[in-house]
């Protein structure tokens, strides 16, 4: 049913049917997942004027949500006009005309609706006979006056303030308490001195003290030996995850590593710039956008694919920004007209006033900082593990939704596969490859689990060539 | 000796001024300040910080620094903007396309990945030459020759291609315009819309001529053909309908007309009553030769001779004219009337073809065929091949026009005839505008006024018509690396046409080739690649203008006396006519039958070899040396040819490889080799040769990477004869090693101490080589070679036995007359010493015969089931797979380097040096150039140095299609893919599959009687295996 919304004139560009395409698909699977940004725009305004139309403004919202808003906004032109008090503008009469049959409407003779067909280059707008008046007047209630809602997106756990100056307090701590412990041990070589000299003994100096410790150390080796061990094995050991820390062996980008892993509850990680300041967490868990939609590679080849900059814009031809705020109110992800979708338009060559791409635009690569480094030596396929092993992306990409910014949640060191490998169970009886093995394997291991070891999912070879 | 010369420095030196002598005193002109920082010894004595303290402190710094300094790098990740919709990245694309150089034609696949090619793979859909040959299959990487030009020049200066077609189109305007003629100079021409572009071409000047070269010229056979066909081309043969096929001097099965039919030949090599019978008579031991059942060895120019007598033969059984009778020897004529009986016997399914570029043996073999009644069953003269269209005549008198100056203008496209061509060089001075359309600035281009760089293949379009039925595209696969431009829109530009070559070439399409096969639409043959299309030849009845007593004479006048010394020019399967000489892969390929890479060399007979003392020896290296000769045919000379010595070369000749010896063709490719073209004149061989100038020593080092030539009786390549493979019980001719045990007599497969892997439950990858197909042409080393990015290790390397190849082709000559003579021999010695001593006898076995048999086999890891390099590998980096594969970890790899001592086959490679980033291999190594690079495989590592690799059995295929299979959900179908080196196989001789799967075709081979495995009795339980190799001696 929401096949009929897109049967719209797109500019002209090779790649029109497949925007048509994807979008579709895009709309097929999340039931329009953009609307509550689109909603965002009109969050403030249009109460005041509102002229007062018959009609359930909050039912209308879904309505509009579910079938105008993939081409129109509120209060800004998309590929329809602005439908932000629209009764003002027209007759309701010629409204529900218009909705109804635009097509008929406009054979009809009617001026106004032949012009504002030429108007927006004759897009063709869906019929929707099949919606009620009444809903067409919820409809129209909620554009004449739409519910007031600020958006905030949720930050998760409320963290109290000073967190920042954690590490700070730490090491006032530490020097306070070492401060202590050497006046505690000013006290005891005092109380002790006072014993001797009471006994009638020489005091000692703490010099002296230390030269006896010296002698001591020296006459027994074997406690210096093991003394000495484990120094060195502390030693060694936190030389091990300092370089660990740096993070070579996970291929991270900029200057953090894997270690440590995951922010800190309440803190987002924080790796350095990307060239546009990406949301996964907007993206795939407020939008619910499947990972697969953008990283539609992982399903067919060894590589998950960062999406082409065109596959963005089947959204971002319409969504330029979003209202959404943090807690004090101020933009979250930039604003109305957001700087970092800007960006993509930059690299397309897309007019975002005019609505159409830049004819002999020099398109403009975006250079992403790449998250997940695996070494040359060891193969991975994405297909073998989306497509095959129907294995989750959270399996080893960790929380996606939840990150604002990507980090690598997993390891990715062979230990790490290893261990996978050894518990996930291979899906012989669905996928029909398996067929012919299917039985021997069966019989081989019956009862047993069929794990990715057991077909031989730990040999060198299968990754290492 | 005293000397009176006085050196000296300046003038104020030589005149002795007092200044000079001062300065001379001096060892330094200024005083050095070293007191300032050695002098104060008071101040070094007092100093806290003495040497080690400084050194210390040095040290720490360093290392503090360095551990202050690491940070993982930063990996940028670049997407498409937008991405094409036929890439995924990851994914292979193949296009369809077609490979015509001049010299070799395939119907070919090429596989991008994210838009650019990476391998070049036969093309199974093809109507005409579906094979690629070692040439084919190393094209791809010419493409990325850095040595390639990259804008267009004039006088040697770079300029922009409208400003050098305007400056080119006016100058020869100007030639036209003085009377003069203007030549275009190609090479064989196969393109229906280039001919008429060159047409169009044509009519913009008054006296205009399109002349034909070949290096390896075809000239006078084509003109035999012309006699029969009417149209100058050379008729198709179908081997597959020959049952005795006699090769006079005819390399067919690598280098002969340019049609490919070693696949129609090794059909019929599949053992039984079908098997077809190849007799060879030839000079030097050719690919072709050294798969023969029987081989005479006659000079050259006795093969005029040698037709003369077969057809009189013949004529006389079979009731027809005699001619003259021929000028040979009576030993040699007893000889060849034994095959003329057998060629009377197979009546009308025999096939005589004639090599060289000669009319008398080309008539005479014409004849004997028709005679034979071979016209319409083996020699099919209604559908004529196009591939080789150079004229000798018309190259010749382009030169004395070159030479008197009546030529105004010259445009060479696709040759290199400086280089190629006798006399063209001295004639270029006297042309007025010469202009090369080159991929580079080569021997040619570099005596030239105008370089104009034309398209790789692989960038290009093109049409093609080898034969009178087949119509074949060729589509680019990327778009040009440099400012090039497409050879056929340059010839567009000067004659006029506007547009694009790919718009006229559809335009041409759906005109011309529409027209006449409407049934064709432009997307299914490009997609496709080629096309069958209704016949365009129109017989005609001509043979009676063929002089047949002329030629009799004329072969008989050829024959000259015993002693004269004769040298016989022939292709490399790698190096062909050189046009790829710049290509490493080729080079690094060694010769199928001597062995020898990076090299060309006179061939000589060992007899000759010890008659003029300068036999090849190897060195306590075990690497070759030999001797280099001047060679001399009458006024030409060839300075420093080295002389390698081979079997089945006959005497009072050499052999001597063309395609070498280039000087402007690159940093790989320069000065490798002698060019043998500077010897050669339109003909084949050259009589009357000399021998003169031996060095006084071996001061020409070999890179021969094989130093056994013999078995020495042992069952390594397992061969019999069909009569016997068809009547004797195969335990007889294929026995299986059988060991003593408490439980009696058993197999090697059952006596064994190791445990068996779990190889039931899934895959079982096994290869089967039928030794009877391998031909030995060495296209799957190539094939390996790119597709799993093995690095090019070069001469010296080579030399050292370091090459790195991970499948190789193992020659094997007899040392007797037959390898069951050699059998023989070993079965009949008895005790150390005697007649039939084994000390002395085996090395007698040591030695090749002077016309041996031969027998090739390839090698390649064996992936033991029970492999001896597993066990000794001491950080198990080379491990066993439940599918039968010996795994190779290459990043757990040490280099301890146990695993390729305890191989018995031989197989495992070292890398010794860092081939990708040691300046030592910079200038042939692909990897280390800046567009060499992007050939490699993206899905296969790049080893570094000291770890051990070798053959994986393509895993990365295995992997890859196994995915496919998941993905779509289905179990794998036989033949869904194969190995790169069974994939280029043109002949079918490489048998790759699944063993687990009962229908399979390895599964069949496996058990097949033929089958067997190398060095069974070890017991290692390979998974790869061999079929026998079965020779058809019955005299039909």
């Amino acid at each position: 049913m929401f096949r009929g919304h897109l049967c719209v004139k797109f500019a002209n560009r090779s790649t029109e049917s497949y925007h048509l395409r994807s979008l579709m698909k895009n709309l097929y699977r999340f039931h329009i997942r953009l609307i509550p940004l689109m909603l965002s725009i009109f969050a403030m305004g249009f109460a005041a004027n509102a002229q007062s139309i018959e009609g359930d403004a909050a039912a209308g919202e879904k309505l509009f949500k579910t079938y105008c808003a993939s081409c129109h906004k509120l209060d800004s032109k998309a590929i329809g006009p602005a439908l932000g008090g629209v009764t003002d503008r027209r007759e309701t009469d010629w409204l529900y005309s218009w909705i109804k049959n635009n097509a008929t409407f406009r054979a009809s003779g009617n001026s106004d609706a032949i012009a504002i067909f030429e108007e927006y280059n004759g897009s063709v707008m869906p019929q929707f006979e099949y919606l009620s008046d009444e809903e067409i007047g919820n409809i129209l209630a909620y554009t004449a006056n739409p519910p007031a809602k600020p958006i905030v997106v949720s930050d998760g756990p409320v963290v109290a303030g000073g967190e920042a100056d954690n590490s700070g307090m730490q090491m006032w701590a530490m020097i306070i308490l070492g401060a202590i412990f050497l006046v505690l041990v000013f006290i005891l070589a005092t109380v002790r001195n006072t014993l001797r000299v009471v006994k009638g003994e020489e005091p000692i100096t703490v010099v002296e003290d230390a030269s006896n410790y010296a002698k001591f150390l020296r006459k027994n080796t074997g406690f210096m030996t093991v003394l000495t061990i484990v120094v060195a094995v502390a030693f060694l050991n936190v030389t091990y995850w300092y370089l660990m820390d740096v993070g070579v062996e996970g291929g991270k980008g900029i200057e953090a590593s894997y270690m440590p892993p995951h922010p800190e509850p309440g803190q987002e990680a924080q790796y350095g710039e990307q060239p546009i300041a990406f949301s996964h967490k907007l993206h795939a868990g407020e939008n619910q956008i499947d990972c697969n939609y953008c990283h539609s590679s992982a399903r067919h080849s060894k590589t998950s694919g960062i999406p082409s900059a065109n596959v963005c814009m089947n959204c971002h031809m319409y969504v330029n920004g979003s209202e959404i705020t943090d807690e004090a109110g101020n933009p979250k992800y930039g604003g109305e007209r957001s700087p970092e979708i800007q960006k993509i338009y930059d690299a397309v060559g897309w007019d975002a006033d005019k609505l159409a791409y830049i004819e002999g635009y020099e398109e403009k690569p975006i250079r992403w900082v790449r998250i997940h480094n695996l070494p040359d030596l060891a193969y991975f396929n994405h297909a073998q593990h989306v497509t095959a092993g129907q294995v989750e992306c959270q399996t080893c990409h960790g929380p996606v939704e939840e990150m604002e910014v990507m980090y690598q949640y997993s390891s990715l060191t062979m230990g790490w596969c290893i261990n996978c490998h050894r518990e996930t169970e291979v899906k012989v009886n669905t996928n029909g490859y398996y067929e012919p093995q299917h039985d021997k394997l069966v019989e081989k291991y019956h009862g047993e689990n069929i794990t990715v070891e057991k077909i031989g999912g730990l040999e060198c070879g299968k990754c290492h060539y | 000796m005293a000397t009176t010369k006085k050196y000296w420095k300046s003038f104020d030196e030589l005149a002795g001024t007092p200044t000079a002598q001062k300065l001379a005193q001096n060892e330094f002109a200024e005083e050095i300040p070293v007191e300032d920082f050695l002098g104060d010894d008071n101040a070094l004595s007092n100093s806290n910080t003495s040497r080690r303290d400084f050194l210390k402190y040095l040290g720490f710094s360093t290392a503090a620094a360095t551990l202050a300094a690491c940070e993982s790098p930063v990996v940028e990740s670049i997407p498409y903007v937008v991405k094409p919709d036929a890439i995924t990245p990851g994914v292979p694309n193949y296009y369809a396309s077609t490979y015509f150089d001049g010299n070799d034609y395939a119907s070919i696949l090429v596989k991008t990945r994210e838009g650019r090619p990476i391998k070049v793979e036969p093309n199974d859909m093809a109507a005409f030459n579906g094979g690629t040959n070692a040439r084919v299959q190393a094209s791809v990487l010419s493409l990325y020759d850095s040595a390639r030009l990259r804008q267009p020049m004039k006088g040697g200066e770079a300029m922009s291609w409208g400003d050098v077609m305007s400056s080119l189109r006016s100058e020869l305007k100007k030639a036209n315009d003085s009377g003069k003629e203007v030549v275009l100079l190609t090479s064989s021409i196969i393109s229906p819309s280039t001919k008429e572009i060159i047409a169009e071409l044509g009519n913009q000047f008054t006296n205009f001529r399109h002349v034909s070269y070949d290096p390896m010229s075809y000239s006078n056979k084509l003109d035999v053909w012309q006699n029969i066909l009417g149209e100058r081309a050379l008729p198709s043969y179908r081997v597959e309908n020959a049952d005795l096929i006699v090769g006079v001097g005819a390399d067919f099965l690598a280098n002969y007309t340019g049609q490919d039919v070693a696949k129609a030949y090794t059909d019929r090599r599949t053992p039984g009553k079908d098997m077809n019978r190849h007799i060879q008579i030839e000079t030097q031991l050719s690919l072709t030769g050294s798969n023969a059942d029987k081989r005479i060895k006659v000079k050259a120019s006795e093969h005029g001779a040698v037709l003369l007598h077969l057809y009189n033969t013949i004529a006389g059984m079979k009731g027809g004219t005699s001619l003259a009778s021929a000028n040979l020897p009576e030993e040699k004529k007893t000889m060849i009337e034994g095959v003329a009986k057998e060629l009377a016997n197979a009546g009308s399914k025999a096939l005589v073809l004639a090599g060289n570029n000669n009319f008398a043996q080309e008539a005479l073999a014409a004849g004997i065929n028709r005679m034979l009644g071979n016209f319409g069953t083996t020699v099919d003269t209604n559908t004529p091949v196009y591939l080789r269209q150079g004229d000798d005549k018309a190259v010749a008198s382009l030169i004395a026009g070159m030479k008197s100056g009546n030529v105004g203008g010259l445009i060479t496209w696709g040759v290199n005839p400086a280089y190629s061509l006798n006399g063209f060089a001295e004639g270029i001075e006297k042309v007025g505008v010469t202009a090369a359309l080159t991929d580079r600035i080569d021997e040619t281009a570099s005596k030239f006024g105008y370089q104009l760089p034309v398209n790789h293949f692989l960038e290009s379009w093109g049409d093609y018509m080898p034969t009178s039925n087949v119509y074949s595209l060729a589509q680019p696969t990327i778009r040009p690396l440099f400012d090039t431009m497409q050879g056929e829109e340059v010839l567009m530009n000067l004659a006029g046409i506007d547009g694009s070559y790919h718009a006229y070439l559809k335009g041409f399409f759906a005109a011309k080739v529409q027209m006449a096969a409407p049934m064709l639409s432009w997307n299914t043959v490009l997609h496709d690649g080629s096309a069958e299309v209704p016949n365009m030849y129109a017989a005609s009845e001509a043979m009676g203008t063929i002089d047949m007593n002329a030629a009799a004479s004329a072969a008989n006048n050829d024959v000259k006396s015993a002693g004269e010394m004769e040298i016989f020019f022939y292709q490399k399967t790698g190096m062909g006519v050189g046009n790829q000489a710049n290509n490493p892969w080729l080079h690094e390929l060694p010769d199928p039958i001597s062995r020898v890479s990076w090299d060309n060399y006179a061939t000589i007979s060992q007899a000759d070899a010890e008659r003029l003392e300068i036999a090849t020896k190897a060195n306590s290296m075990g690497a070759y040396d030999g001797y280099t000769v001047t060679l001399k045919v009458g006024d030409r000379t060839l300075n420093g040819v080295p002389v390698f010595v081979q079997p089945g070369q006959e005497s009072g000749t050499i052999g001597l490889a063309v395609g070498y010896g280039r000087t402007m063709v690159g940093k790989a490719g320069d000065n490798v080799g002698v060019n043998a073209f500077a010897l050669m004149s339109g003909d084949h061989y050259a009589t009357s040769a000399e021998i003169s100038e031996i060095s006084s020593d071996r001061d020409h080092g070999f890179a021969c990477i094989q130093l056994a030539h013999t078995m020495m009786g042992r069952k390594i390549v397992n061969e019999t004869t069909n009569d016997v493979y068809m009547t004797a019980a195969p335990q007889e001719w294929n026995e299986l090693p059988l060991f003593e045990t408490f439980k009696g007599k058993m197999g090697p497969d059952k006596v064994n101490l190791w445990e068996d892997h779990d190889h039931e439950t899934g895959h079982m990858w096994n290869m089967s080589m039928d030794l009877n197909k391998c031909i030995g042409c060495g296209a799957c080393v190539v094939a390996c070679h790119l597709e799993n990015n093995v690095p090019v290790v070069g001469k010296e390397e080579v030399r050292k036995h370091r090459d790195m190849h991970w499948l190789r082709i193992d020659r094997y000559y007899s040392s007797e007359e037959s390898f069951a003579a050699d059998e023989e021999k070993v079965e009949e010695m008895s005790g150390l010493w005697g007649e039939n001593g084994s000390l002395g006898g085996f090395g007698e076995l040591e030695k090749a015969s002077e016309n041996p048999a031969v027998a090739f086999q390839p090698v390649m890891c064996q992936h033991c089931n029970h492999a001896p390099c597993e066990t000794v590998c001491p950080v198990g980096a080379t491990v066993h797979s439940k599918e039968g594969l010996n795994h190779m970890a290459y990043n757990r790899c040490i280099g301890t380097r146990y695993c390729a001592n305890n191989c018995p086959y031989k197989v495992r490679r070292f890398n010794w040096f860092n081939y990708k980033g040691n300046e030592d291999f910079a200038d042939f190594n692909p990897s280390q150039d800046e567009y060499g690079k992007m050939v490699l495989n993206p899905d296969v590592t790049v080893r570094a140095r000291g770890v051990m690799e070798k053959c994986s059995l393509c895993i990365q295929r295995i992997q890859y299609n196994k995915l496919e299979a998941k993905k779509a959900g289905k179990p794998i179908e036989d033949g869904q893919f194969t190995t790169a080196c069974a994939q280029a196989c043109g002949t079918g001789a490489i048998t790759f599959g699944d063993v687990n799967d009962t229908n399979s075709a390895v599964y069949a081979a496996k058990n097949d009687t033929r089958a067997y495995h190398l060095l069974e009795e070890i017991g290692t339980q390979p998974s790869v295996f061999y079929q026998t190799k079965v020779r058809n001696t019955k005299e039909a």
